[in-house]
Order: C-alpha cells, then structure tokens, then sequence
C-alpha cells in the first residue's frame, strides 16, 4: 500500500532556483485527486519548498556553478593554448623559414627543391619544365633516377606490402582459430607499437648484423655470411616487425565483427565456403586491410630512427636527410623539405579518410564466427593443408618478431669468450669515467624517467580534454579535431628544431625575453606527441557511453563537467590507464625531437645513449637496449596494474 | 508489491453509457506547471517536432503518445533541457527555461534503458542527485535512499550492483533515483518498453500509484496507446511533429478529434460516405455505396453533400450469425467473415464489408454471412469534408 500519511518522501522540493517558490500548495486540491488513504497522504505543509538557503552559500554555489558549466569549455581553451604555445607556434617557425628569405616571402627553396634530381629524381625535371612524355619513358626505363622523395615512397611501399603480407596471415589464426595464449598473442600485437623504435633497430643489427645472431647460425650449417646490414632489406624487415601487428590488429578486429548468420545465409542460399568468404567476408576485411596499409605507408615514409640505425645515410629518406640538412644548420631547405614531406602524408591520409568515411562497414557481429581448433581434428588434407601454412607462417614470424628481441638480449650478455656481463660492466664504467661529451648511463635513465612522468602529466589531461571535445556534437567539431590531431601528422624532427630555435633558444615578447629550459621543451615536444594516443584509447569509449548515462546525471543536478567526472570519466577508466601506458612507452622510446633537443647538453635519454653507442660498440648498445626494454616493461605494468586496482572495472 | 485501487478505464465489452464521458482532468483547476508554446525542433532537413502548444498541470499525469517519430520524445527532451528549441518557449510555472541546462531545471527523468550508472551500487545511483540538492523533508541522504527504495519496493538493495538486478527491479530503482532529489517534474521517457508485458502492466500500476502519492507533475512519453490510456489524466496524441489531440483518456477513446486519433488508439471501424439528408431530431443519413446509415451529429455542421467521416469501435457493432435473423439494432448490414482471432476473453472478428475490413468483437463463433448493425448514437463523426 501507499505510504502513511505524513511521510517524508512527500516533502517539499528544494533545487537551488527559485522558480518554484510562487507554487501554490497543491493539497487545497488534493481530494480531487483521491489519494487511495483519503485526504491526509498531501505533502506535508509544514515543508518548505525552497528558500532556505542562506544567500551567501546560495552565491557561492551559483559561481561555483557557473564555474562547473564553463569547466570543459575552460579546459578546452587552455589545452588549444598550450597546443599553440608547444606546437604550433614553434612549428610554424621552422615552415616560415621555407618561405621567407632574408625577410621576404618567396617561394624560391620549395621551387629549387621540387627541380632537385637529388630529391625528386627524374620527376624533378617535370617540376624543371620538361615535357611528361620524355620523363615518363625515363622514369620506365632501367637507369631511373628517383631521387630520395621516390625512394622514402619507394621503400614505405614494399614496406606496406610486407606488413599486409605478415599482418594479414597473423589476423587470420588470430580470429579463426583457437589456440592456448590466442588471447595474449593478441594483446601482443600492441607491443611492437610501443617498443622504442632505437631498441628494435639495436635488436635488428644483433640479428642481421655481419656479427649477428643470423650469421652465426648460418656459420654453425656451414653457409657464408650474408650482409643484411645497411641494405633495403633490413629496413623493409624491421618495418615489417613495427606495422604487420598493427595490419593484423585491425584486420583480426573486422575479422572477429563478421557476423556468422551472414554467413550462414550465404551458405543456406547456395554459396560455397570460398564464395561465402569472397562475398560476405572479405567485403568487411579489405577496409580493415586498406587502413593498416594506409597507416603503414604514413609511418614508413615518415620513418627516422631505423633508417637511421639500418640504412645510413646511403639509405637516406626524407626523414634523416632532414635532420641531416637540420646538422648542417640549413633551416630553410630542412623545412620546405619537411613541408612536402607532410603534404604527401597528409595527402595519403586525407585521401584513406575519404574511403573510410563511404565504406567502413560498422558491423557489430551479433554472433563472431566459431573459431577451430589449431591441433588438425582429423589427418584429411582439408583439415592439414592450412595448419601446414600456419606452421610455415609461425617461423617466419619467430624470425621477424622474435628474433630481434632474442637477439638483442643474448648479444648484451656475451662477448667474444662466451657469455659475459662485461657490456653491462662497460655501462657502469662508464658512469664514473666518462668525460665530459661522452654519455654517461644513469643520467640517460633518470631523464628518461622524468621526461615520461612530465609527459604523463601533461598529455593525459590534454588527451583527455580533446576527447571529450571530438566526441561532442557542435559546430567546429571538425576544426578542433583536426587542430587537436595535427600533431599525428608532422614529424618529431619538425617539433624538435621549432621548440629548439623558438622558446628554447628565446622569444621576444612585449620587451620581455622568454626561455624555456632544455628539459621543460623536451616534456613538451614528447607531451604533444603522445596525448592523440591518450585520445585513440579514450575517445572511443567516450564515445560508446550511452547518452543517456550523462543525460540522467544532469537531470539530477549534475553539471555537464561533473557528470564528466562522475560518470563517464569512471567508466572509461580502462582507456585512460592504456592512454597512459601508450604516453610512458612512447616518451621513452622517442627519438627525433629528443636527439635534437638533446644534442649538446646533458638532457639525453636513453634512445639517444643508445644511438651514440650503436655505431662503435654495439654490446654496450644492447645492454642500455635491454635497460630501455625493463625500465618501459615495468612502467607499463605498473600503470596498468595501478589503474586495474584502484578502478576495478 | 502494494496493490492499489487503480484509475484504469473501462475496457470491458459492456457499454458505458450509464457514466457519461468525462471530459475533465482531475487536475482541471490546479496551476500551470509546464507549459509549452509553439515549440519547434527542427534538424537538418527534418522537423521533429512542429509548433507544439501544451499546457500541464501540477500533479497532472500528462502523456505524449504515437508513433514512431511522431516527436514526442523530443517533445521530452525539449522539456527537460537536453535540446533545445529552434522556435517557440518553454515555461516551468510561466517562466521561461530556454537556455537553463538540464541541471537546473528541477526535472526527474527516467529512460527507457534505465540508464542506471553501472560503476555506482543501487544506493549511489539513488543517491546521487543528493550531491546537488538537499534532500527533502530534513532528512539525511541516507535516510532518503533508504525512504526511496521503500517507495519502489525494493529494501534493503542498496548495496546491490544494478547489472545484478531484473529489468522491472532497474526501471524502479531508475525511477527511485530520479525521485530522490524531490523534482518538480517527473519526466518518463518510454519507460516500460523493455520489459515484458506482464511486468509492464504491474508496473504501469505502480507508477501511477508512486504519481498520485506524491502529487508529482508528470510527463510520460510511449508508443503504446493502452498504456497511454491506462495511466494518464491527460493523453496527447501525437503525429508529425504536433499533438491530434490533447483530452482525457475517455475522450480519447470515444470521442476521437482526428481519423488519425480514432484508428491509432484502439480498434476502429472508420467509415466514409456523404450525407444524404439531415433529419428532424437532429440525426444524419449518410450514403456509403448502396446503404444508408444514419449517425449521430458531431459537434460540427454538417449539409447535405458533405463528405463524412465516422467511426464505431469493433465493441459496439453488433452482430447477428444468422444473416436471416432478427436485427437488435438499427443501420443493419450484411457482411462476410474473412477470420477470426480468439484472444480468450473476446473473438476478434475480421469481416468484409463493401471491399472494407470492418473489425468486430463478440463472444460468439461466427462463420459464413453474418448481419451487422449500430446504434447511431454509438457512431462518431471525426471528419467533415465540406462541399461549399
């Protein structure tokens, strides 16, 4: 039955506002209502309906308010400032230099630079002038020149097609069959992404190397040396190990997305497995596909530190022949170079956001398709033909994946006598006695550390900031998302120079000469390099919170900031912890704007330790490579592990 | 669950013609507590909701019902802050709240997918709106939790996890939550649809019983006419955008304003024709292909010539099995039987009539030809097509 008469759910309602003050007491009609327990189940009337908060605690809390309902509008505008004053300004620095000379504009280094056969090969005499027809019939034939432009495209391409050629095989067993450690596998192919792209190059020279791990192996069957070293094909390998995970991330999600009642209707219809595959799965796959590929050919063009290790300067991309020319203090041709070179990445990716956006499927698979077991079920060909593919496929993985890891931990530990600790020895040595240039271990350890632990601070909050902005729905929306993700799109070297030769070295303002500290711009450069990662984690799951979560908090009082912080915040935890751990792992293991900024002072971390070391001995290389490994191992672990006890969700 | 004398409508075969129709909300002389005037939503390309005038009354059961994408959940959400709208104001107590966020406007509101917060046990999720308003009454937030569980039936749950509970025992704690700040509004957002028809039908009860207690001003939005009928002081019948018909749920029912009213809610037999003659008493032939009806006049003027709509619902055609029998009412006529459901209390039958499906419901088994009839008080006039 109804409550009894008089209880205090009944009472009166006090919410801030006043507007319910000049309400009439609705119990002079309350008999018409015919409450079920006669007249005395009205409101109380002793109750109050408002207006009993003191004014001054009623003024408080309406600034507080106003404060709360500005909070997310607030915070935006300082994560665009600090965007500004950390990125953009000190890159549009570094461009302005491409195109004013001697105090005026001019096109004139984009001009002498596309004409370049240096640079753009055979091409560079179309931008000369030259009819097409005569480069085009230079261009096929034999003695092509294709300058450095056609070679970064050149080698990002055969690059892309290994990746998709080892991704898409791994998506495969990853989503069709069913194996001990599938899940950890599949969490796996997360690392390569994160593992200092300095650390891999080290694990490829202990494995290919005219000493590595390979040769040695080969030496043991009687087989020559082979040199890997300093060619194309290290490289194309060690892109490989960094983007065929991630072509198998993606391919193995969509993969896992297909619903298997399309199938089965295709089937009931009619349709052979192979034409069920061609028609109902593979439609959903190849725009997985196409986004690893798009992805790969973004970073693979935009590589640096493994060219750098692998190739030399006999390879050279774009990349490090900007740093080279940013050595040889040539600012204005290292910037025009640096500006085609984004115009072609952000060309590709305009270009693959173009297609995404007219053929993702977003198919959530009701129903995943049943995975098979890996062990044969029975001995038939059909059953033996494609684990025999998977065995085949496993080893050149180990090669490719395993290998460089493996290798790199047993050439820290032995030397010419056999197992030895005498590289770790040599770092510690050389702690105490290095002179005044050389790198010393600790101190490369210790910046690593509070470089990371600034960049957290910085870019966890800005990521998360940005997320809540881009999964909004308001006009602009676009803008700021583009804003916020430029930082994606222009290379490290680019961010290092401008913060170098900006706030670094100073900048004149209002009479006043402002500088930033060597440190300080570093955190920067790493900060704004890694919080689009804390907004890839987040943003998604902002995303999937269900509208009516927020809706239902702000109906109940809650401002649009703290329903932020009380319920969305919370149950994205998940993200924002991986956001973390993405911020950690990458500010150690970056390299193009740390090498710059750091070049010259004691502010070196350990990728660049490990860059001045690989050239002359590469055993000492692999212990800071494996120092690297376990200091960004743990700090992985133990922000996840913080995030999973506090937030257990 | 606490049982409670329900306000549900007659809907049992028997005709109700000894009460006549009440045509009046039980909250007739109260104060405006929400009032909307010439609300428009529109978005690119569309109109949701299209110059929409409505006037609620404190402690009223007011509802929006219709189709899909009839606006009347946007209707909702304009009044409870979370859009807002492209023309038109909206008034809480004659004030004006365009431009007051959600937080601010004192509204509860509960939605379909209970929209519980699932990091929050069943105590915090009711309690959290106590962080931005003292509870009413004096009483300690725990002691508002512990008085709002009671309320929904649901003591002594306030440690559980939400996703531990049934939909009905989430819908109620959703509603404790919304509750529990003491709102002046209640806003009910589809609030039944996800669960089954057994439990939606408790429920509703419940609802209606927790409303009238408190007094609360009430907003509820649903697609099911029943339901509509079932709960409410008030009905508005909504269709692109604007409201057919605003009335109590009698009104509705009997007297539908618009053919869209008269066969969305309910079973309806809707005829058209064109008048023949106007006799003395007041009553009108109508010509529909070779018969003739005769027809209660409506509310507007009707001449000969006119184009008219009425409608008789299934309850009150009467039928005869034997097409040679004896006729127990006027405008007889001869139909068909095309089938029959049998929903256990009743038989809907479905007849032909004139190439028209006429809709009957009867006790008894029919086959073959049949003979059906009316009274003509029993017909409504919901359109005229006027010739001149």
């Amino acid at each position: 039955m109804v409550e009894p008469a008089h209880s205090p759910v009944l009472g009166g309602r006090i919410r801030g506002g006043g507007h319910v003050s000049d309400r009439t007491d609705p119990r002079a009609n309350g008999g018409a209502t015919a409450p079920v327990d006669g007249p005395g189940s009205g409101p109380d009337p002793g109750n109050p309906r408002t207006g009993d908060e003191p004014t001054g605690r009623r003024r408080a809390r309406g600034i507080r308010n106003r404060l709360e309902r500005r909070a997310i509008a607030l915070f935006g505008l300082g994560t665009i400032l600090l965007l500004v004053v950390l990125f953009y300004y000190p890159v549009a620095t570094v461009f302005v230099e491409a195109v004013v000379v001697e105090g005026a504009v001019t096109l004139a280094v984009f001009l002498e630079l596309l004409r370049d056969p240096f640079y753009f090969g055979d091409l560079a005499r179309l931008f000369a002038g030259e009819s097409p027809l005569a480069v085009a019939s230079d261009l096929l034939s034999a003695d092509r020149r294709i300058g450095i432009v056609g070679f970064t495209a050149y080698q990002a391409f055969l690059s892309t097609l290994l990746s998709v050629a080892l991704g898409v095989p791994a998506a495969y067993v990853l989503a069709r069959y069913e194996f001990r450690g599938r899940q950890t596998l599949r969490s796996l192919t997360v690392l390569p992404f994160v593992l200092p792209s300095i650390m891999v190059a080290v694990g490829f020279v202990a494995t290919f190397g005219q000493n590595g791990t390979l040769n040695r192996l080969l030496g043991l069957v009687g087989l020559g040396p082979i040199e890997l070293m300093f060619t194309l094909e290290a490289i194309l390998i060690a892109h490989a190990f960094y983007n065929a995970p991630l072509v198998a991330r993606v391919t193995t999600a969509a993969w896992e997305s297909v619903d298997a009642s399309a199938i089965e209707t295709a089937r009931s219809l009619g349709a052979s497995p192979f034409r069920a595959f061609r028609d109902v799965v593979a439609p959903q796959l190849y725009p997985a596909v196409l986004m690893g590929a798009a992805l790969t050919f973004v970073f693979t063009f935009g590589t640096f530190p493994i060219v750098l290790a692998l190739g030399g300067f006999e390879l050279a991309t774009v990349e490090v022949f900007v740093y080279r020319l940013i050595q040889d203090l040539n600012y204005a041709e290292a910037a025009a170079l640096a500006i085609v070179e984004l115009v072609i990445t952000l060309g590709i990716l305009y270009g693959y956001l173009r297609y995404e956006a007219n053929h993702v499927v977003r198919s959530r698979g009701v129903r995943p398709l049943p995975r098979r077991p890996l062990s044969p079920p029975s001995l038939s060909v059909r059953e033996l033909a494609p684990r025999a593919g998977i065995a085949v496929y496993a080893a050149i993985a180990l090669v490719v994946f395993v290998s460089p890891i493996v290798s790199m931990l047993y050439a820290s530990v032995s030397g010419p006598n056999g197992l030895t600790l005498d590289h770790y020895r040599f770092l510690i040595d050389r702690q105490q006695t290095a002179a005044a240039f050389q790198v010393r271990p600790w101190p490369a350890i210790r910046n690593s550390l509070l470089f990371a632990a600034g960049a957290l601070a910085l870019a966890l909050p800005m990521g998360v900031v940005v997320s809540v902005l881009t999964t909004r729905r308001y006009r602009g929306r676009k803008l700021v998302d583009a804003v916020a993700m430029a930082p994606l799109a222009v290379s490290g070297i680019i961010v290092g120079i401008g913060l170098l030769r900006g706030p670094v070295f100073g900048i004149e303002l209002a009479g006043w000469q402002i500088t930033m500290g060597g440190a300080a711009a570093i955190v920067a450069a790493h900060a704004v390099s890694c919080y689009p990662f804390v907004v890839r984690t987040v943003a998604p799951g902002l995303e999937s919170v269900d509208r009516s979560l927020v809706e239902s908090a702000r109906a109940l009082g809650a401002s649009r900031a703290r329903a932020l912080y009380d319920v969305e915040l919370p149950l994205v935890w998940p993200g924002v912890v991986a956001g973390a751990a993405f911020v950690v792992a990458i500010s150690m293991g970056e390299f193009s704007s740390t090498v710059i900024l750091a070049t010259g002072t004691d502010q070196y971390t350990m990728p660049v330790a490990i860059e001045r070391f690989i050239g002359r001995r590469l055993g000492p290389a692999t212990a800071m490579g494996v120092v690297l490994l376990v200091v960004t191992s743990i700090s992985f672990v133990i922000i996840d592990r913080l995030g999973g006890e506090s937030f257990g969700i | 669950m606490r049982a409670l004398a329900s306000e549900e409508p007659d809907r049992s075969l028997e005709p109700l013609e000894s009460r006549p129709p009440s045509t009046e909300s039980p909250t007739e002389d109260r104060p405006i507590a929400v009032d909307l005037e010439g609300v428009t939503k529109r978005y690119a390309g569309t109109t949701a909701v299209d110059g929409v005038s409505l006037s609620v009354r404190e402690g009223e059961f007011f509802t929006l019902v219709g189709p899909s994408g009839c606006g009347k959940t946007t209707t909702l959400r304009l009044i409870a802050g979370f859009e807002s709208a492209t023309d038109g104001a909206v008034r809480f107590h004659g004030e004006d709240v365009t431009g007051v966020p959600p937080e601010a406007r004192d509204v509860g509101v509960v939605f379909q997918n209970y929209a519980l917060f699932p990091h929050m046990s069943v105590g915090e999720n009711v309690a959290y709106g106590l962080n931005f308003a003292e509870p009413p009454g004096g009483v300690s937030d725990d002691e508002r939790v512990r008085e709002l569980l009671e309320l929904v039936d649901l003591e002594g749950m306030a440690e559980r996890e939400p996703d531990r509970l049934s939909g009905g025992q989430q819908q109620r704690v959703a509603i404790a939550r919304a509750l529990a700040p003491g709102p002046d509004v209640l806003l009910l957002d589809e609030p039944m649809s996800a669960l089954d028809a057994q439990l939606r039908e408790r429920l509703r009860i419940q609802v209606k019983a927790i409303q009238k207690e408190l007094d609360i001003t009430t907003i509820y939005v649903t697609h099911d006419q029943e339901e509509a009928l079932a709960i409410s002081d008030r009905v508005a019948v909504m269709r692109d955008g604007t409201p057919e018909q605003v009335a109590p749920p009698r009104e509705i029912y009997r007297r539908p304003g618009t053919r869209f009213v008269a066969e969305f809610v309910g079973d309806n037999n809707v005829f058209d024709g064109t008048v023949r003659s106007l006799g003395a008493d007041g009553a009108v032939s109508v010509d529909i292909g070779p018969e003739t009806f005769a027809v209660a006049p409506g509310e507007d003027d009707v001449a000969v010539d006119d184009g008219l709509a009425f409608c008789v619902r299934p309850e009150n055609l009467v039928v005869e099995a034997d097409s040679t029998g004896d006729p127990r009412t006027e405008n007889v006529t001869q139909a068909t039987v095309r089938s029959a459901e049998f929903l256990g209390e009743t038989t809907r039958v479905h007849l032909e009539w004139q190439g028209q499906e006429l809709l009957v419901r009867t006790r008894d088994l029919l086959s073959g030809e049949v003979l059906v009839g009316f009274d003509p008080e029993d017909a409504h006039v919901v359109s005229v097509d006027r010739t001149v």
